[in-house]
């Protein structure tokens, strides 16, 4: 996973119906930048069985007391 | 008793007033006079309603005359976060967008303390839509934090922690989504409880991330909180996420001693780069938490970055996604930070914002297992006392996320992994600022956490120092 540049930030949001400006694009771009970058451990590597679901499995029956 | 009504405690006072030592309408008054005193230099209230509120607290007293009480708290006046929907009521969310919005419905967490027999004295002011840490509001102006008025109060409950410091109201509702509830208390010098995610119901409060939001009360001490909690939460047709099962006797929690319980002390990421004043108090609490007898020992967590990159993925998809309509037809009512952050999410690909939900699983359990020996973890709530209102001023300058990212760092990989954290006062910066410090437990453990922070307070005085006006 490689964090998006500012030209593909502002065609994901213009996909998603919100128009930006190319100075707003840059600017969100550096902005969440750094959180891919953290997160790119992480991506592409979670099991296939594992849903969303799961967390509330977890935090019910290991986590709580 | 005290002799100004509206420096007791939230459960001293609905004792006093249950024992007719005082009544609902002197309480009310009492309130209302520190409110007019210190609103000026706070801005802590969004809506003021005084009139109405005696008039409650009369017909308060008039039913306990006649033997009807209508809960624990009845008679108590309160103020929550603008952002609680009350049938009939304005509720702005802190917003131009929302400042003539009347609610049709009421939250449940509001009806439930309704019920319990509190009074309405007002709304109190918040970040635009709850969606920034420091107080700042740039539709209302900034909320200022009453042991320092050029000093920030920390969001976005940011009325909640001033107004419950500076004993304007005896506790408030905040919301918590990245560290709303815990940083206004430990600025402020309040407790705040950030509850387990399905802990109370969210039904009638402004949403803002579906997966990461929890309802959670700000009070002056663990007690008052153990009270509000036991009063919320619980399963709510209106809200499937909230947990069925019976609801734990919080308020007996409180009165247990810590013998016995085991306190997590982070080996990284907690500890680093901390102001030289709060890694101080942070020992300093340590210290009192052992000597009342709890085992304190070191834990290794996992990566913290990872946790708090996932949150903020999560936060800035969700939020995005309920703002989209307002962003495309009134994107110019928005206040810049909030727009900007708002953007933010626009920007992230469905495939990597699942990852980042699916993930969650994981990553709570790797945590369940690195603190298996241990009842509860502490950490700074941030890594700074509040800064001056000046400087946290931002917007949306390119200074902005560093900002945001330095105040919310200890709180974000908290609401990622849905868990509970108590922040109480811990102590003071020479410069008088306050200090607080979070308590992390398991799952639907606010018992512990609650139980903890009673101790703590019943062997310190930082929760009964009040805020002087200058």
């Amino acid at each position: 996973m490689t964090r998006p540049t500012a030209k593909e930030v502002k065609a994901t949001a213009d996909i998603a119906g919100v128009v930006v400006e190319p100075e707003v694009a840059t600017r969100i771009a550096n902005s969440i930048g750094p959180v891919f970058d953290a997160f790119a451990v992480i991506a592409g590597t979670l099991p296939f069985d594992l849903e969303p679901a799961t967390f509330v499995r977890v935090q019910t029956e290991k986590a709580a007391r | 008793m005290k002799t100004e009504p509206a420096l007791m405690s939230l459960t001293s006072v609905a004792q006093a007033i249950a024992n007719k030592q005082v009544s609902s309408r002197e309480v009310t008054q009492s309130c209302l006079d520190r409110i007019v005193r210190w609103q000026p230099h706070l801005n802590a209230f969004m809506a003021i309603e005084a009139a109405d509120a005696l008039k409650a607290a009369e017909a308060a007293d008039a039913s306990l005359a006649r033997g009807a009480r209508r809960g624990v708290l009845h008679g108590v006046p309160l103020a929550h976060k603008d952002m609680y929907y009350e049938a009939g009521k304005v509720v702005t969310c802190g917003s131009r967008i929302r400042s003539e919005f009347v609610a049709t419905t009421t939250a449940t967490a509001l009806q439930r303390l309704k019920d319990a027999g509190t009074i309405r004295l007002g709304s109190l002011q918040m970040a635009e839509f709850a969606y920034g840490p420091t107080g700042h509001n740039s539709h209302y102006g900034p909320v200022h934090n009453p042991f320092a008025l050029d000093r920030i109060t920390g969001g976005s409950s940011s009325g909640s922690g001033s107004a419950v410091a500076a004993r304007l109201t005896f506790a408030a509702l905040g919301s918590d989504t990245g560290g709303s509830v815990r940083m206004p208390a430990h600025f402020c010098g309040v407790t705040g409880l950030k509850t387990t995610v399905g802990r109370i119901s969210r039904a009638g409060a402004m949403p803002l991330s579906q997966s990461l939001d929890t309802v959670g009360p700000l009070a002056r001490t663990a007690e008052d909180c153990a009270v509000l909690l036991g009063l919320m939460a619980g399963a709510d047709p209106a809200d499937p996420t909230a947990i069925s099962g019976p609801v734990p006797d919080y308020a007996a929690a409180t009165r247990g001693g810590i013998g016995g319980l085991a306190i997590g002390v982070p080996t990284a990421f907690y500890v680093d780069d901390l102001d030289a004043e709060v890694a101080g108090i942070l020992e300093a609490t340590i210290a009192v938490f052992r000597r009342e007898g709890a085992t304190i020992v070191s834990v290794d967590l996992p990566d913290q970055r990872q946790l708090s990159a996932a949150a903020q993925l999560v936060l800035a998809v969700e939020a995005a996604a309920f703002h989209k309509r307002w962003m495309i037809e009134r994107a110019q009512d928005y206040g810049p930070q909030v727009l900007m952050r708002l953007q933010n999410g626009l920007a992230i690909p469905g495939v990597t914002y699942l990852e980042a939900v699916r993930w969650r699983a994981q990553a709570l359990a790797a945590h369940v297992a690195a603190v298996a020996n241990v009842d509860a973890v502490i950490a700074p709530v941030s890594p700074v006392p509040a800064p001056t209102i000046a400087e946290s001023d931002v917007g949306n300058s390119p200074d902005a996320e560093a900002v945001i990212q330095r105040l919310t760092r200890f709180t974000r990989p908290i609401n990622y992994l849905g868990l509970p954290a108590l922040s109480i006062p811990c102590g003071f910066t020479r410069a008088g600022l306050p200090v607080g410090m979070q308590l992390v437990g398991r799952s639907f453990d606010e018992a512990t956490l609650l139980r903890l922070g009673a101790a703590f307070q019943r062997a310190t005085d930082f929760h009964e120092r009040e805020p002087k006006l200058p």
